[in-house]
Formats: structure tokens, C-alpha cells, sequence
């Protein structure tokens, strides 16, 4: 189990919110440079084992190891300086500040560099027009970008992206996963949750399927279409 | 430099207006300078982190406090005083910030309002060392130039203050902390210290003001320096300014400063109706300032 190139280890994770137990005992083990999905119904506890990865929410059992040391129980910003970035299901870019603002306000590199990157990232997807805009008068699938390109400034090492695909256009999403790629091909390790099977087929080398917050599935794409659990947990029976 | 050429003049002007005003009007503007600067601490923790404080005339009533005692007490000349106001009122932020931070929304403006209430109690209760409820008398002030320069070398700062934060990432990251403090923290930001530093900056400047106004004043009580309406009084400034820009509490506070002098001074009965009106129409009609209505048409730099 203990994977040697595994940069992400989740153990018998289980998070509850009253009497509901949102994630009930999963376990992941992600192999570092790789892209992988996580899918399953609606409430299955994929957002819920985001945020517990991210520490915005505290297990109540198991634990999380980043590259070898616990980090279960840290703040959130500890988490993410460690090299865990994200996005969220539902947009969280900085409305009142500057597209070019959402960029440096969240990196510590010297501002010469940090100005520099940003640009470079603007421009990779096609918002430097837009870049003294307010984040907030963008169209959601700008704000997308913007939120994805976000988390890059912060140069994590892992990325988990929520759901990128939802309400971007298709040439933009062309572009999207191009860059998830070249991502991949520069060493970093990504988790997505998506919808988009087509997505989710064609890019992650690995799947992990949650229903009701357990781990029902996981494996290559190919095995993943075909296995009766999945259809059951997304159709019924 | 544009923000020099702008602040320049200005000081230039404030610099020989004591020469040509009358006694009356130099006390006015004194007031001015005060409320400026209170307004633009405020803006400091709430205009860019969105922690609305309700007490923050307690760090206000703690530097005339910690002057009138300074200056009776101990024999210090007023200037030194004054400043050191501002040592207690961090004391004083770093104790009640420190939890008080955590918590979101309308649970941190209601604790300060409680920190206010309980800061102008132990002031009262503690008579041998405060004089209670009747305070402390401090001599006669002979000349008012000096403060008129102290209170507007404060409101300068607090200014200046303001500006450079938003001109570096500190303030982009407490205006990310005002947009969405989950999304901050995610990125890697300590929204808590953050928060603090913040806080403490802008629990300073009111304690030296405090400690200027003693002096002005000649008298503290609890009851003249621990005013809720005071703490309002930043807040409307502020907002009619425009919050969590460099000069809407610049604004705010000269306009609502004047129009007092002019209107207000002559409803003298319902001149707290006339406030409170203004309150509804600022968060009813323009709830991000002037500043906020002219940004909406023109691309104005943060650095205004």
C-alpha cells in the first residue's frame, strides 16, 4: 500500500457532519506526476474529501500524508505552502480586486518574478486584455481561468481542481486540458473532480469512483466504464 | 509622481492655514484632522478585511487616558504623551484581536461593541488611579498650534499609512480577506496574521489621537471618550468615502466634518435625526462611497 512514489496518501478517511457520514473510511494513494479523477454521483463526498485534504475540514478518523508527513489537523495555509493548491466547485476568485491582483495577492515570490509569471499566465489563457478588469465583471468561464491560473502562481506540486470543465466553452477546454497535460509533463500531480466523463476518460490515467462516501472503484478508465458498481451507483439498479 | 503631487499642496496648505484662521476655525480644523484619522485607522481593519469593529473608540479612550496620566501623573510633556497613547491601545488590540479575529462577521462587531463597554466600565470602576466617572483634569491648554500640527501630522500618517499598504501585496491580501477569507487561506495566506497585523496597525493611530485630544480637551471622562457615537461617526466617514481606498475616509471625514459645521449646527434638536438619516441613505444609496460610485465609471488606481 504504501506506494514509494505515492506524493498523496489518504487512510481510512472518515468525515461526518451530524449524522451524516460524508466520507466513511476512503483511502487513496496518488502517484506523483500522474492526472487523476475523482468521480461519483452528486453528495458522494468528493468536495467533502477535497476540503479534508485541503484542511478546511478536520477528519474524524484516519489520516492524510503529503509526501511522506502527516497533514491532517494543519490551517488551511499551511497545507497549501506545503505545495497542495486548489480551485472550488463554485467559483471563489477575489471580486473587488483586479484579475492581475488575484495574481500577486497569493504569491510570496519578489514582485519583479511574481509580475512576470503572471503575465505569462494571463496570456496563456488569453485574459491579459482583461488583466486591470475587476475578477467579479468577468464571465464565469473567465473566472474559471482565472481561478485555475491562480492556483499556479502559488507553484503547488499538487493540484486538486473542482470541477474546472463546468460552464467553460469548448475551445477554452481544448486549452484547458492541453495545459493539465503540460502540467503533468512538468512533474506536478493532479486530482480532479469532474462530471465530464469525456474529460475524465481522456485525460486521467487513474479513477477513483465515490458513492455515499466510500471508495466503490478505482483503476484505469477502461476498467472504470465497465464496472457494475459504477453503472449501479450512477444509474441504480 | 502623481499621489506626491496631490499631497503635496495639501500640506503645504494645512502647513500655513493656523497663520490666517481664526482661533475657532483652527479648533475645527483640528477636528477635521482627528476625524481622518479615525476614520482611516477604521478603514484599516474594516474597510480592507471586512471585520466591522464597533469598539474601536476603546483604543481612542485608552490614549487619552494613558496621556492624562502620562501628564499629571508622571510630569510628561504632551507631544510624548500623546504618542505613547498609542502603546496601550495595542496592548490592548493584540489581547481582545488575537480571539476576537476568529470569529466571523456580526460576531466580531459585537464584541467590540462588548470590549468598549468593558473597557469604559474598569476605567470607571479603578477611581483612585482614573478619577471614575468624574476623570481627570489636565492644566489648561495654552496655545492650540501645536496640536493643530500634532493631530495633523497623525491624520497625514494614517493616510500615508493606508496607502502604501494598498500599494503592496500585505493589502492585496487583506482586500482578498474581505472578498472571500476561505479562498485566501487556501492560497496559502495566514488570514490570521494577517488579520492581527491589521488590527494592531489600526488600534495605533486612535490611541495617539486619543492622547492628543486629552490634551486638547483638558479633561477625560468615561463618559466623553468611550462614546459608541464616535465609533459610528468613523464608520459613516468612512463608508460616505468610500471604504478600503486611500482617500475615502479622507473625504468622508472633511465632508461630514463641514456639513456638520454648516447645517447641523443650526438643526441643533434634530441633528441626530439628520445623522441617522444620512446613516440609512449611505448603506441604502452608496454603500461603497463616492469613491465606489466614481470607480463604477472611471478606472481609478488603487492608489486613490
Amino acid at each position: 500500500m504504501a506506494d514509494a512514489a505515492a506524493i498523496l496518501e489518504v487512510r481510512d478517511a472518515v468525515k461526518r457532519f451530524g449524522g451524516v457520514t460524508a466520507v466513511n473510511g476512503c483511502s487513496l494513494s496518488l502517484a506523483a506526476g500522474r492526472i487523476h479523477g475523482l468521480i461519483g454521483p452528486n453528495g458522494s463526498g468528493k468536495t467533502t474529501l477535497f476540503n479534508c485534504i485541503t484542511g478546511l475540514e478536520r477528519l474524524d478518523a484516519g489520516e492524510i500524508r503529503f509526501k511522506g508527513r502527516r497533514i491532517d489537523g494543519l490551517r488551511p495555509h499551511r497545507v497549501a505552502r506545503r505545495g497542495i493548491g486548489r480551485t472550488f466547485q463554485i467559483i471563489r476568485v477575489f471580486p473587488q480586486l483586479t484579475a492581475l491582483e488575484n495574481l500577486l495577492a497569493v504569491t510570496e515570490a519578489p514582485i519583479e518574478q511574481a509580475r512576470a509569471r503572471a503575465k505569462e499566465l494571463l496570456e496563456f489563457v488569453k485574459l491579459t486584455r482583461l488583466k486591470d478588469e475587476y475578477a467579479g465583471n468577468l464571465s464565469y468561464g473567465q473566472q474559471k481561468l482565472l481561478e485555475f491560473i491562480r492556483v499556479l502562481m502559488t507553484d503547488p506540486e499538487l493540484i486538486l481542481l473542482d470541477e474546472p470543465a463546468a460552464g467553460v466553452n469548448r475551445t477554452l477546454l481544448n486549452d484547458l486540458l492541453a495545459a493539465m497535460a503540460r502540467l503533468r509533463d512538468e512533474g506536478k500531480t493532479i486530482l480532479i473532480v469532474e462530471h465530464d466523463m469525456k474529460v475524465v476518460m481522456g485525460l486521467c490515467e487513474t479513477i477513483y469512483v465515490l458513492d455515499y462516501g466510500e471508495k466503490i472503484a478505482e483503476g484505469p478508465p477502461s476498467a472504470i466504464q465497465g464496472n457494475e458498481r459504477v453503472i449501479e451507483a450512477y444509474f441504480g439498479r | 509622481m502623481r499621489p506626491a503631487a496631490i499631497a503635496l499642496p495639501v500640506l503645504a496648505l494645512v502647513a500655513v492655514l493656523p497663520a490666517v484662521l481664526s482661533g475657532y476655525h483652527v479648533s475645527f480644523m483640528i477636528q477635521v484632522f482627528m476625524w481622518i484619522a479615525l476614520a482611516g485607522s477604521w478603514n484599516i481593519i474594516s474597510g480592507f478585511t471586512g471585520y466591522v469593529s464597533f469598539g474601536h473608540v476603546a483604543f481612542f479612550g485608552i490614549g487619552t487616558y494613558t496621556a492624562a496620566l502620562l501628564i499629571t501623573k508622571a510630569g510628561w510633556h504632551w507631544l510624548p504623551a500623546g504618542l505613547a497613547g498609542c502603546v496601550p491601545a495595542m496592548m490592548l488590540a493584540l489581547v481582545i484581536g488575537y480571539p476576537c479575529l476568529r470569529l466571523k462577521g456580526p460576531y466580531f462587531a459585537i464584541s467590540m461593541l462588548g470590549l468598549n463597554e468593558v473597557v469604559r466600565a474598569l476605567v470607571s470602576y479603578f477611581e483612585g488611579f482614573t478619577g471614575g466617572g468624574a476623570g481627570i483634569s489636565l492644566p489648561p491648554i495654552e496655545a492650540i498650534v501645536p496640536v493643530y500640527y500634532a493631530m495633523a501630522g497623525v491624520a497625514f500618517a494614517v493616510t500615508l499609512t493606508t496607502y502604501l499598504i494598498l500599494n503592496s501585496r500585505f493589502g492585496l491580501r487583506l482586500l482578498s480577506i474581505r472578498e472571500d477569507e476561505i479562498a485566501a487561506e487556501a492560497m496559502g495566506m495566514n488570514t490570521a496574521r494577517l488579520k492581527l497585523y491589521a488590527f494592531l496597525l489600526s488600534a495605533a493611530f486612535p490611541g495617539i489621537v486619543g492622547g492628543f485630544y486629552a490634551w486638547y480637551a483638558s479633561h477625560v471622562e468615561p463618559l466623553s471618550v468611550f462614546p459608541l457615537i464616535t465609533t459610528i461617526t468613523m464608520i459613516i466617514m468612512c463608508l460616505f468615502g468610500g471604504s478600503g481606498t486611500v482617500l475615502g475616509p479622507v473625504i468622508g471625514a472633511v465632508l461630514l466634518s463641514v456639513l456638520q459645521e454648516l447645517v447641523w449646527a443650526r438643526f441643533l434638536f434634530v441633528h441626530q435625526a439628520l445623522f441617522g438619516a444620512l446613516i440609512v441613505a449611505v448603506v441604502l444609496i452608496m454603500p461603497r462611497g463616492i469613491l465606489g460610485i466614481l470607480r463604477q465609471y472611471y478606472p481609478l488606481p488603487r492608489s486613490i
